[in-house]
């Protein structure tokens, strides 16, 4: 640490510009990282929400619930709670609107057991809804009368509940009578809570992860985000590398005489890694506060999650990297011979 | 009683026709309460030597033998505690931490070895060399001769048993010179160290105890 402190305070600009540097990639990686996150979360919290493991699909579907459409000998020969959905514009009289998928369950699922509420209660008679707590941030209440476009169906705001999006849309529950009017009866898919179920005919069983990852979008979002964010990474990984690898080997002459006095190698490549340690934790504190005060000052449309989970994997992963950044200078403090510095 | 001994050294470079011979035969014997200086000129072989004595190379074939013990049979991890316990360098260039002050330079030695010198006893080491009033300093602010002096302070800091100087006086004035010599000499006979100093000075052969001459590797006593 001594080494390490001392060279960092006698080369302030050398090292202040590379921790700015980690600060910016780190901080770009905070947002990717809470940015990722949240759209996922968009596309899939609702499904989540549910507490099913296995999902039945028409085998046509592709996987995706609004082109699904069991037939009834299939509905009658598998377990399962259905549900029906049906997307559209929901408008109060306010003017207010919100696009959003409708679904359909029944009253004795467990999925409806498995839903929260945060304000109100959930619906209970023949339109009334439950609705996504982003209607309750677009300035929606309890007792206000939706309206659907094209249709005369008319639905009652009983209570909010979180966690309630599905393909990045608010999700509005409400039981079958009420859309009968709107589906005409279709039943999109048949949900249990089991792993395993026996495989019917002629339809398409997925499990809930393979179900969230055919979402409209959602791998090829995934993967680019994780794409930029490996990438991110990776610069952290180079910057350091270059970084330290340019700094030791200006001073791989020094390291020589060090070891010919006999300071074991040991104590110089341990101020490596604490150097490296040190830059990348400043840098990465410095982009968790700016990490927090960009979620703060951006509107809550934009669906960025920060949490603490978040952020002490990013920080875990940019302080690794930046350590196995320093393996390659720590080699070569290991392997420079005091004798070849001394020679002449 | 300290004693450094070679015993029919060899010691060669490069194989087929770049073969070179940088020592032959050596044989010499340092003992403690000893000033010794090997001079020879450029190439001769002085560092080549001076860093097998101090476990930084092994010789080709032949004994070195450092409190009768073979530091040639030592492993690297055993002959550089050899070299923080028991040696002090002087080296030609480099003895210096770019981004340490004087004062400061000594504190690493504190870190990794621990010493019974008091802040006195350094206050009196660099008064002796003159160099008290540069503590603060960083070595880019230090003239040649300045920075060759921390380090003869530096290497005698921590009190070692054997002290191996590579030409120290290279960087100083006829008159630094003699005064160092002087502190190496005194502290030979005061604190009974075995003291060697390699170089191409002439100037420096007053000081010693014992010289040994050094010409295309091969040492021969000549006081
Ligand atoms: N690692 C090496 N490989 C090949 N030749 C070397 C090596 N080290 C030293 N020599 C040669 O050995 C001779 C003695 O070198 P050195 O001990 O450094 O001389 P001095 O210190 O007296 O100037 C020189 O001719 C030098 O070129
Ligand atoms: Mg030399």
């Amino acid at each position: 640490m001594f080494l390490a402190v001392k060279e960092m305070w006698y080369e302030k600009l050398r090292y202040s510009l590379v921790i700015e540097l980690i600060f910016l990639v780190s901080y770009l990686l905070i947002i990717l990282t809470g940015l990722s996150s949240g759209l996922a979360s968009l596309n899939k919290a609702a499904v989540n929400e549910w507490g099913a493991e296995t999902i039945v699909l028409d085998k046509d579907s592709e996987g995706r619930l609004a082109q699904s459409f069991l037939s009834n000998q299939t509905i009658r020969s598998t377990s399962g709670t259905p549900i029906s959905q049906y997307s559209s514009i929901v408008k109060a009289k306010s003017g207010l609107k919100e696009n959003s998928t409708i679904i359909a369950i029944s009253k004795h699922s467990f999925i409806y057991k498995n839903l929260s509420v945060i304000d109100g209660k959930k619906f209970t008679t023949k339109g009334t809804v439950l609705v996504s707590d982003i209607f309750k941030t677009a300035g929606f209440k309890i007792g206000d009368t939706l309206y659907l476009n094209n249709s005369d169906v008319k639905l009652r705001i009983a209570g909010f509940t979180p966690q309630a999006t599905l393909s990045a849309t608010p999700v509005v529950y409400t039981s079958f009578t009420t859309i009968k009017p709107l589906t005409r009866g279709t039943i999109n898919a048949l949900l249990t809570s089991k792993k395993k179920i026996k495989q019917p005919t002629n339809a398409l069983v997925l499990s809930k992860d393979q179900f969230i990852n055919k979402l409209p979008g959602y791998s090829a979002q995934n993967m680019t985000f994780n794409f930029m964010i490996s990438f991110l990474y990776i610069i952290i990984f180079i910057v350091i590398s270059i970084f330290l690898y340019i700094l030791t080997i200006q001073k791989l002459p020094n390291y020589g005489v060090l070891k010919a006095q006999g300071i074991p190698t040991k104590f110089l490549t341990l101020n490596t890694l604490s150097q490296s340690l040190i830059i990348s934790i400043f840098g990465v504190i410095v982009a968790i506060i700016f990490g927090f005060i960009t979620a703060l000052l951006l509107p809550s449309e934009v669906p960025i999650v920060i949490n603490i989970a978040n952020i002490i994997s990013t920080s875990v992963g940019i302080v690794l990297m930046s350590l196995f950044g320093s393996i390659i200078p720590i080699y070569q403090i290991a392997k420079v011979d005091p004798y070849k510095v001394i020679g002449g | 009683m300290s004693n450094l001994i070679f015993s029919s050294v060899n010691k060669v470079f490069g194989s087929g026709s770049s073969r070179y011979v940088a020592l032959e035969n050596i044989d010499f014997e340092a003992n403690s309460g000893e000033l010794i200086l090997v001079v020879g000129p450029s190439g001769s072989g002085k560092t080549t030597f001076l860093t097998i004595a101090g476990g930084l190379q092994t010789p080709t074939s032949g004994n070195v033998t450092l409190n009768n013990e073979a530091i040639t049979r030592l492993n690297r991890k055993e002959q550089s505690q050899l070299r923080l316990n028991k040696i002090g360098f002087i080296l030609q260039s480099y003895n210096l931490v770019p981004f340490l002050s004087v004062k400061e330079q000594f504190t690493l030695a504190d870190k990794v070895k621990k010493t019974n010198i008091s802040p006195q006893d350094l206050d009196q080491l660099l008064t002796d060399l003159d160099i008290i009033s540069l503590k603060e300093k960083y070595p880019n602010q230090l003239s040649g001769g300045q920075k060759q002096r921390v380090a003869i302070a530096r290497a005698l800091y921590t009190d070692p048993e054997y002290i191996l100087a590579d030409e120290p006086t290279a960087a100083l004035d006829t008159e630094r010179s003699a005064e160092v010599m002087k502190l190496l000499k005194t502290l030979a006979h005061k604190r009974n160290k075995v003291i060697i100093v390699v170089t191409h000075d002439m100037r420096l052969k007053k000081n010693a105890d014992k010289i040994y001459q050094i010409i295309d590797g091969r040492m021969s006593l000549l006081k």
